[in-house]
């Protein structure tokens, strides 16, 4: 894909003009990342430094802000609670995501073009709208303050069973003579050959949706209440880190050492696989060139 | 870029033809829907039928406490729309509009910049890319504290940064007139490498053809760039636009994290409307109208998409 044209719309491109651009590219790629930086240099600078300018731009490794905050609440807890439910919503969602996209892409039945109507349907209906009627039905059946009123609702994503579908809808129809030939069951056809024909596809739901469930907020902080000090929380590690922002406001580093540690681990997670959340993207937008 | 042609693929399929042959038999099956029915349930139980559910509370003065003693009020929660009092719905209305359009357009350009520097770069421009993208996958109540640090006008970053350049510093967060523009700011952050990306992937299926023959032709840079480049983005561009805007409409936690709806009720939004009358103040069918209004936005946008995307019927948004 690199032409004979070092870049599009930059027609007679002179060594100083790339270079220019590398520079600007570079600016601009650290005033992104600044904030992440300043918030690691608040954490470890002393608690009397911010009153006035110029802002402190270098650490001054005073750790001890991180233990006053790695101390003050369950932190564990609210992380462990984060990850079983964004895992558990993660494997719920691919559950329902292949046997719907399946069914979508492949399969022939009365009723599909109104059910797949239905399913399109849930994204004019967001989450803001429908937390008065889900915290009323929640509270009805008793689920408030529970892991599940937490996992289950979001089990099902409409960008995961379009995804597989659009992966199904690629795959040639020799495949499925073959199979029907060989007398294989729909469900077995599934996992034997559907599995490892969409994965790529599984991938991108699973880091969506587990991202999408670790950042989420309006829903936990609804659904469940505060109470951080009995230990078992079913508050997801956000809600928690909101509570303690609003409890140690003034506290700035160490509130900056709570952001740190509650941000590292998914900042690793999208480092170690930013190749895929960046192939997810473009996939939602693979959808737009029809 | 072989996720580019795996898309472009993947949307022209459905075009072809359906064979005769086994696979035929295959695919026909009475029981498809069972395979539909887990994500049609969650969808029913969750989502569907608790948007009707929404329609039928905005019509009563709702008891949280014990629903059997709410009063049936018809039409009045929909009347105290028009009422004057703090935070009024007119206010809270423009607050969602200000923001979805500083937002569509903001981020649109931007990330529209920010892809036509990136494309096609080396590992450097890579490099940049990853930082660009990665305030999206962090999470908003983290880097909306962040971001209050930033705005905070004692120590911030952003004042001064402002008074280094000579420029007059602001209140930011602290003051009504300013507090949007600082949500502005911090959710362009936090967003434009999504769609950035997006856009990238746009850039990525364009045809050279196109560009060669402009070039022939003598067009300049720009020429080139508005007559066939930005020609050739326009469905990415839409999908760009639908996206912000309804992702916009919906925004409630930086808000909430970096100034509560206020000052003076300056960044109240009707998504934060939302939820301050019906889980602060208890006026849960209030609440639900404010939803239901909320909702219609939403499908009216949404409508407007998909009417300007005709015979484009693999768009998700």
């Amino acid at each position: 894909m690199s032409g004979p044209r070092a870049s599009r719309g930059m027609a007679g491109a002179s060594r100083a003009g790339r270079y220019a651009r590398r520079v600007l590219a570079v600016l601009i790629g650290a005033a992104f990342v600044f904030p992440f930086y300043w918030t690691v240099v608040i954490s470890l600078g002393r608690p009397g430094e911010f009153s006035s300018f110029p802002p402190v731009l270098l650490p001054h490794w005073d750790w001890s802000n991180w233990s006053r905050a790695w101390h003050s609440a369950p932190w564990l807890r609210l992380f462990g609670n984060t990850v079983l439910i964004a895992s558990c919503t993660v494997v719920l969602c691919l559950v329902t995501s292949l046997l719907a996209g399946f069914a979508f892409g492949v399969l022939r039945f009365p009723g599909r073009k109104f059910l797949s109507l239905v399913v399109l349907s849930v994204l004019m209906m967001p989450g803001t709208v429908l937390i008065i009627p889900d915290y009323v039905l929640a509270n009805d059946l008793h689920l408030l303050n529970t892991y599940w009123i937490q996992i289950i609702p979001w089990g099902a994503s409409v960008f995961g069973i379009f995804l597989v579908r659009q992966f199904f809808l690629t795959m040639p129809a020799e495949i499925l003579d073959a199979a029907a030939l060989d007398g294989a069951s729909r469900l077995r056809f599934l996992r034997s050959i559907g599995i490892p024909m969409v994965r790529p596809a599984l991938v991108i739901i699973a880091i969506n949706v587990f991202l999408g469930s670790w950042n989420s907020f309006l829903w936990p902080v609804i659904m469940t209440n505060t109470n951080m000090e009995s230990g078992d929380t079913v508050q997801p590690i956000e809600v928690g880190l909101s509570t303690f922002a609003s409890a140690e406001g003034t506290d700035f580093p160490g509130l900056a050492a709570a952001v740190t540690f509650t941000t590292l681990p998914v900042m690793i997670f999208f480092l170690l696989l930013q190749r895929q959340f960046i192939r997810g993207a473009l996939s939602a937008a693979g959808g737009v060139r029809g | 870029m072989t996720i580019a042609t795996e898309a472009s693929q993947a949307a022209a399929a459905p075009a072809r033809p359906q064979r005769r042959g086994p696979a035929r038999d295959f695919r026909a099956t009475r029981w498809g829907w069972a395979y539909s029915a887990p994500a049609v349930l969650v969808f029913l139980a969750f989502v569907i039928v608790p948007t009707g559910y929404t329609f039928y509370v905005s019509l009563w003065k709702w008891n949280a406490l014990n629903p059997a003693l709410s009063k049936f009020k018809g039409l009045g929660n929909y009347q105290r729309l028009w009422d004057a009092t703090q935070p009024t719905f007119l206010s809270s209305l423009w607050h969602s509009l200000y923001f979805t359009g500083a937002m569509v357009i903001g981020g649109t350009a931007i990330s529209l910049a920010l892809a036509l520097l990136l494309q096609r770069g080396g590992a450097l421009l890579n490099g940049t890319r990853v930082a660009v993208f990665l305030p999206h996958a962090t999470p908003v109540i983290a880097t909306s504290m962040i971001w209050t640090w930033i705005f905070n006008y004692k120590f911030g970053l952003a004042d001064w940064a402002l008074h280094s350049l000579h420029l007059p510093t602001s209140q930011w967060l602290q003051s009504s007139s300013s507090a949007m523009p600082a949500v502005v700011i911090y959710s362009l952050w936090h967003e434009v490498g999504f769609t950035t990306v997006v856009f990238l992937g746009g850039l990525a299926m364009l045809s050279d053809e196109l560009s060669e023959a402009a070039r022939v032709d003598g067009c300049s840079a720009w020429q080139e760039f508005w007559h066939v480049t930005w020609q050739q983005l326009k469905p990415v561009t839409v999908f760009v636009v639908a996206i912000t805007a309804i992702t916009s409409l919906q925004a409630f936690t930086q808000f909430y994290q970096l100034a509560n709806g206020g000052p003076a009720y300056a960044t109240t939004t009707l998504s934060y409307l939302v939820y301050e009358e019906a889980f602060v103040f208890s006026d849960t069918g209030y609440g639900a109208a404010l939803a239901v209004v909320l909702f219609a936005v939403t499908v009216f946008f949404t409508l407007v998409r998909r009417r300007t995307a005709s015979g484009d019927s693999h768009a998700l948004v």
